[in-house]
């Protein structure tokens, strides 16, 4: 959207994760996510034949995406985008229909049966509006993931994107995901 | 993380506040096109309407029973999201429940409504001033109301088919097929309760019923089969959700328990029960030609034959059968949402 001043973005480097899971264990402690449930995940495809084989770990979260289809579908507004891009839940407005569960094209919000409301990764807007990074980018010590904001052409992320090819998951969908995972 | 969100209470939902619009829609249309001097269609349209309301108010107990927090259902009020299927259909259903309920206090016989206000105990006789006779406004009643049933009845097919990540959703045929689907089980109730109850009338004095329940079977099927047609000629998303009743894990209830008991069958059960108003001219043409030789002649014969409680056994329409198409028709209507509602979860862009 033109009229954003930001636009947080993720830019993942799937060569280099280890399929660590710090990722996961940081965003279960910074969002008390309850065991059982994740924000976040790690993709694990294996390719060719025995003895020749490949792992690739491929993290995955809420794609943020700029036209979501869960922002569409929710009855009450309590999905939302922020001026940031940033697609976060306000659960107080939430009514637990689950009907964006159903909308997301990346199956990445929960249902949290004990609070009776639906969850999934907001980037930790919290700690965003602190100065800070997610809690996943931060923690994750091989680098795989790069986060900033696509606006700024002094950041990593947009001068990574401008050198490097990448490709976003199920373009398809039609709803301009934002994680880039790099080629 | 893929989950079965929307379960048995989302299904049976579906299904009762498509039967209340399909009841709403069959005795709106009965008032407005019956024939004054016909006791028949103003029973169906009486019982049609006294029907209507109870099924979606039901329906809706279960929805808000299915969210996170039921209390909070409220806020779906406190919005209104033109871009949200769920927010437009909420209103929807408050204002379907709203007219449905006038509508059918419209059709309470006097007799009956005044002996409730009569029968009232003395603290809740403030009620009185509820006593009105609305049996006038019936009429404008089923005209305001006849788009908003159309529109619950779509509105639950839209609801899953304004999703594009789920390809066996995504098509406009879904809400053409829930909307017929539900026309049919509101004919099909109809006219289960009254082979039922209505030991009064001749089952032949609702041929009604049976017509219309009829084309909506067969528009129903000529919407399956462009669903398969279409889908198979497009995206390659399309077709592998195809597949889930092509051979996947709901392959015998949809072609056999939807398809062949709950749509072929009841459809051609009908048929049967409804051919001798087609085919009277070859039953009746011997009797014809020996009582007048002209064709006029030959018409009213037809009518006479037709308003005759003595030709009503040639005429089929036993209660048996109405009875069994009736329960096959709502056993599909049920069947056919259950399969729609899994299966288009379990599909998805690859």
């Amino acid at each position: 959207m033109a009229t954003r001043t930001k636009r947080y973005a993720l830019a993942i480097d799937a060569k280099k994760c280890i399929d660590c899971k710090a990722c996961v264990v940081a965003c279960r402690a910074e969002n008390g996510v309850p065991v059982g449930k994740s924000r976040n995940w790690i993709n694990e495809e294996l390719h060719g034949d025995w003895p020749k084989l490949m792992a690739v770990f491929e993290p995955e979260q809420c794609h943020h995406c700029e036209d979501p289809a869960c922002v569409r579908v929710c009855p009450t507004g309590a999905s939302y985008q922020r001026p940031d891009g940033v697609v976060a839940i306000n659960s107080s407005e939430c009514v637990g229909c689950r009907y964006c569960m159903i909308a997301c094209p990346y199956d990445a919000r929960f249902f949290r049966e004990d609070l009776g409301v639906v969850e999934k990764c907001d980037l930790c807007a919290h700690r965003l509006d602190r100065g800070e990074l997610p809690a996943c980018v931060e923690t994750c010590p091989s680098k795989v993931r790069v986060f900033g904001d696509l606006n700024d052409p002094t950041s990593e992320i947009h001068q990574l994107l401008e050198k490097r090819q990448y490709r976003v998951k199920k373009h398809e969908a039609g709803t301009g995901p934002q994680i880039y995972y790099l080629l | 993380m893929k989950t079965i969100e929307w379960q048995y209470l989302i299904v049976s939902y579906l299904f009762l506040g498509g039967l209340s619009a399909g009841l709403y829609f069959v005795s709106a249309l009965t008032e407005l096109f019956r024939k004054d001097d016909d006791p028949a269609q103003e029973h169906i349209a009486r019982i049609g309407a006294l029907l209507a309301p109870w099924p979606v108010m039901l329906g809706c107990t279960l929805l808000v029973f299915d969210l996170g927090h039921w209390y909070r259902a409220y806020k779906l009020f406190l919005h209104f999201r033109w871009e949200s299927p769920m927010s437009i259909g909420s209103w929807l259903l408050m204002l379907f429940i709203g007219i449905s309920l006038l509508y059918a206090y419209g059709w309470v016989p006097r007799g009956g409504r005044e002996h409730f206000y009569e029968k009232l105990p003395r603290r809740l006789r403030f009620l009185r001033m509820f006593n009105v006779d609305v049996a006038p406004w019936r009429r404008p009643l089923a005209i305001a109301g006849l788009p908003v049933s159309v529109g619950v009845a779509i509105y639950t097919g839209v609801l899953l088919g304004a999703v594009q990540s789920r390809p066996f959703w995504n098509t406009n045929l879904v809400a053409q097929l829930f909307l017929f689907s539900a026309l049919s089980a509101g004919c099909a109730f109809l006219i289960l309760v009254l082979a039922m109850r209505s030991r009064e009338f001749e089952m032949y004095q609702f041929r009604s019923l049976y017509l219309l329940d009829v084309s909506f079977l067969t528009l129903e099927f000529f919407i399956v089969v462009p669903y398969f047609i279409h889908g198979e000629l497009s995206v390659e998303a399309v077709r592998e959700s195809l597949k889930l009743v092509l051979g996947g894990p709901f392959t015998v209830v949809f072609w056999v328990f939807f398809m062949g008991l709950g749509l072929v069958l009841p459809w051609a059960i009908e048929v049967r029960e409804v051919a001798p108003l087609f085919l009277t001219h070859v039953q009746l043409l011997p009797r014809m030609r020996a009582a007048t030789p002209t064709l006029a002649g030959a018409s009213v014969s037809v009518v006479s034959e037709l308003s005759a409680p003595t030709s009503a056994k040639k005429l089929h329409f036993s209660r048996g059968w109405a009875v069994a198409a009736a329960v096959l028709v709502l056993v599909g209507g049920v069947l056919v949402r259950y399969i729609f509602v899994f299966a288009g979860q379990m599909s998805a862009i690859r």
